[in-house]
């Protein structure tokens, strides 16, 4: 359902060229729960903005439900984004001023559902959280696990495809992040197709598969049978 | 629109808010008032003198000297003035509208001295003056030589004819001013005058008075040692006989000194310099204050952008199209500056009831405020619309990017 062939991102800068993606070739298929690993600057969250429509890159074909994506207008990568993709982040990006239903309420009404539709799922997504009962809540009168569940449910509210997560449990302490990766394999579970970047092995782990980026390539993929370059796992 | 969460937001966010509000409200009713008194200021000035300003100049001869014989020289000036080509007429009179100088006496229908007066301001002409000033004779008839004498500086008679002013007539006949004619009027408390002709409008020398078209015009000569022509020419012909005139009439008699040649459109302008430099300042004030008011909601919007560029960010990952960041930060500010022409209308309101008690001033027009309204309405929206299209084109890779 993801499928990335020789996609090469660089960014420029007045001094230099990164090549934060060379040749970077994958497929995820439906119900997959990946989790990314891999040296700091090696190219995840460049592989995750790209594969999420957040950035565009120089060259390669990237098909999303089979549909090529490369060439769409700003608009349309919104809708895309809006209708397709869920995102988590480290740092959780709930907007401080709203609170918690209204957070939630945000991609639905750039959906353009009707307020009955929306008052239904956010009921329904803050439910699944476990947070119910937080709604009137500001982020700030949250703890940080509490947070990153509603961001969560934010990302899940539209009934996403997939889930995009770069270090969802980066900035929470064991326990929160333990119990926010058993909800997200739950989610897996009910069949949303979660990518995840992480630099803790132990979530790696219990992910359904596993891949190694760096230097802008794949390394290691737990489920391929080739791998461009064996070599031990970090 | 999303104009629920934008206005939630805004409320836990105020103080900037409700300082450009406040801001917008002030400059309101500022720029409502200033409007108004410009408008004042206009009407006032927009007042015809009912006299032909274009073509009109005046000046004053001052005879001195033993053999100076003050009657003769009027005479013949007058013969000369109107013979010379391009001259439509000419008279002596005592003084012009907008000039800021003439007489005065009052005027009543019944006779004695505990009858009410009302004030009229006096014009001296012969039977050329209609046609000098320019004047529309609505009834009765114009003065005839014969009925013009001469007037010594001493004299506190008048002649038997009076010529009045519509409103004039209407002051002292409210029923209505034909009535005036060939009535009689008392001046001086007793002394009778018949009224033998109604103009249509002609404005007193001092444009600041209430009843300043209240005007009697008598025939007479004046002999006061100094007196004043008034001359009337043919269109496009004044500037040219300005200098032709005083010229000829220094010729004609060496006793005498020819000055204050004065045109009546720069006495209307002398006249109206307070009311004109009045209207420049509040025009300048009026500007400025705008300029400011949407410098602030620059500032402000763009404080604003620059503080949630992480949050554009994140709305732009989680679906929102650029426009859609436009319209939020659009929407943002319609809502402040609602609040901000709210509060501004029932301050320029206010305002302007305390300047009507403090100062006579007229109310202001009622349409004032909601155009005033909607004018700041729109110069909030073209401020905004920068710092909001820098808003809609922060790139959705801020969302993770920036930590
Ligand atoms: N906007 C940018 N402009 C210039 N270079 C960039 C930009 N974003 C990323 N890079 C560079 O691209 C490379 C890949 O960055 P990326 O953020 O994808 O790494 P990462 O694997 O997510 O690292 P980390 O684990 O530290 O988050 C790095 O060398 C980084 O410095
Ligand atoms: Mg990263």
């Amino acid at each position: 359902m993801l499928s990335m062939q020789n996609v090469a991102k660089i960014y420029r800068t007045d001094t230099v060229e990164t090549h934060a993606l060379r040749a970077f070739s994958m497929e995820v298929a439906e119900g997959e729960f990946v989790a990314v690993t891999g040296p700091s600057g090696s190219g995840k969250t460049t592989f995750l903005n790209i594969a999420g429509l957040l950035e565009t890159f120089e060259s390669g074909v990237y098909k999303l439900d089979g549909s090529d994506v490369s060439s769409l207008s700003d608009a349309k990568r919104s809708n895309v984004r809006n209708e397709k993709i869920g995102f988590i982040f480290q740092s959780f990006n709930l907007i401080p001023d709203l609170n918690v239903f209204d957070n939630v309420d945000v991609p639905l009404r750039y959906r353009g559902f009707k307020s009955a539709e929306r008052k239904r799922r956010i009921e329904s997504v803050l439910e699944t959280v476990g947070l119910a009962s937080r709604t009137k809540h500001l982020p700030s009168q949250l703890s940080g696990g509490q947070q990153q569940r509603v961001a969560i449910a934010r990302a899940l509210a539209g009934e996403p495809r997939f889930l995009l997560a770069d270090e969802p449990t980066g900035n929470l302490d064991t326990q929160m992040a333990a119990s926010v990766m058993a909800l997200l394999t739950e989610i897996n579970q009910r069949g949303t197709t979660i990518i995840m970047v992480t630099h803790d092995p132990s979530l790696a782990e219990q992910a359904t598969r596993n891949i190694y980026i760096r230097d802008g390539q794949v390394s290691e993929d737990s489920s391929a049978e080739t791998l461009s370059a064996p070599e031990a796992a970090a | 629109m999303e104009i629920g969460p934008i206005w939630r937001a805004l409320t836990r966010n105020k103080t900037g808010a409700i300082l450009i509000a406040l801001q917008i409200a002030v400059t309101l009713a500022i720029i409502v008032n200033a409007v108004a008194i410009i408008q004042e200021r206009s009407r006032l000035m927009a007042r015809p003198s009912g006299v032909d300003e274009p073509n009109i100049f005046y000046l004053s001869s001052i005879g001195f000297g033993d053999d100076f014989n003050e009657r003769v020289t009027i005479q013949e000036d007058l013969d000369a003035i109107r013979n010379t080509p391009g001259v439509v007429n000419a008279i002596q009179s005592n003084s012009v509208p907008l000039r800021g100088g003439g007489w005065s006496m009052g005027l009543q229908t019944e006779p004695g001295s505990e009858s009410e007066s009302s004030g009229v301001a006096v014009y001296f002409i012969d039977e050329h003056g209609l046609d000098t000033y320019g004047l529309e004779l609505v009834a009765g008839e114009n003065f005839t030589a014969a009925d013009v004498n001469w007037r010594e500086p001493q004299a506190v008679e008048w002649p038997d004819k009076v010529l009045l002013t519509q409103a004039m007539a209407e002051t002292l006949y409210p029923d209505g001013f034909m009535e005036a004619l060939g009535n009689t009027v008392y001046i001086n408390g007793n002394e009778p005058m018949t009224v033998t002709g109604i103009i249509k409008q002609m404005q007193a020398p001092w444009n600041g008075w209430n009843g300043v078209e209240r005007v009697m015009l008598v025939p007479q000569h004046t002999l006061f040692g100094s007196t004043r022509y008034i001359v009337r020419t043919e269109p496009g012909q004044r500037d040219r006989l300005m200098p032709e005139i005083e010229d000829m009439l220094a010729e004609r008699s060496r006793d005498r000194i020819i000055r204050g040649m004065t045109t009546m459109e720069e006495t209307r302008e002398r006249s109206y310099q307070g009311d004109s430099g009045m209207v420049g300042i509040l025009i300048f004030v009026v500007s400025l204050l705008t300029a400011i008011t949407a410098l602030g909601i620059v500032g402000l919007a763009s404080f604003s952008v620059s503080r949630r560029t992480r949050q554009i960010g994140t709305r732009r990952a989680l679906g929102a199209t650029k426009p859609a960041i436009l319209r939020y930060f659009m929407t943002e500010n319609f809502l402040i500056s609602i609040i901000g022409v709210l509060v501004g209308a029932a301050l320029a309101i206010g305002l302007n009831m305390w300047m009507v008690q403090a100062f006579s001033l007229t109310p202001l027009g009622w349409y004032l405020v909601p155009v005033a309204m909607v004018l700041l309405l729109i110069v909030g929206q073209i401020a905004v619309l920068g710092p909001a299209r820098r808003a809609a084109s922060v790139p959705p890779a801020v969302a993770t990017r920036t930590v």
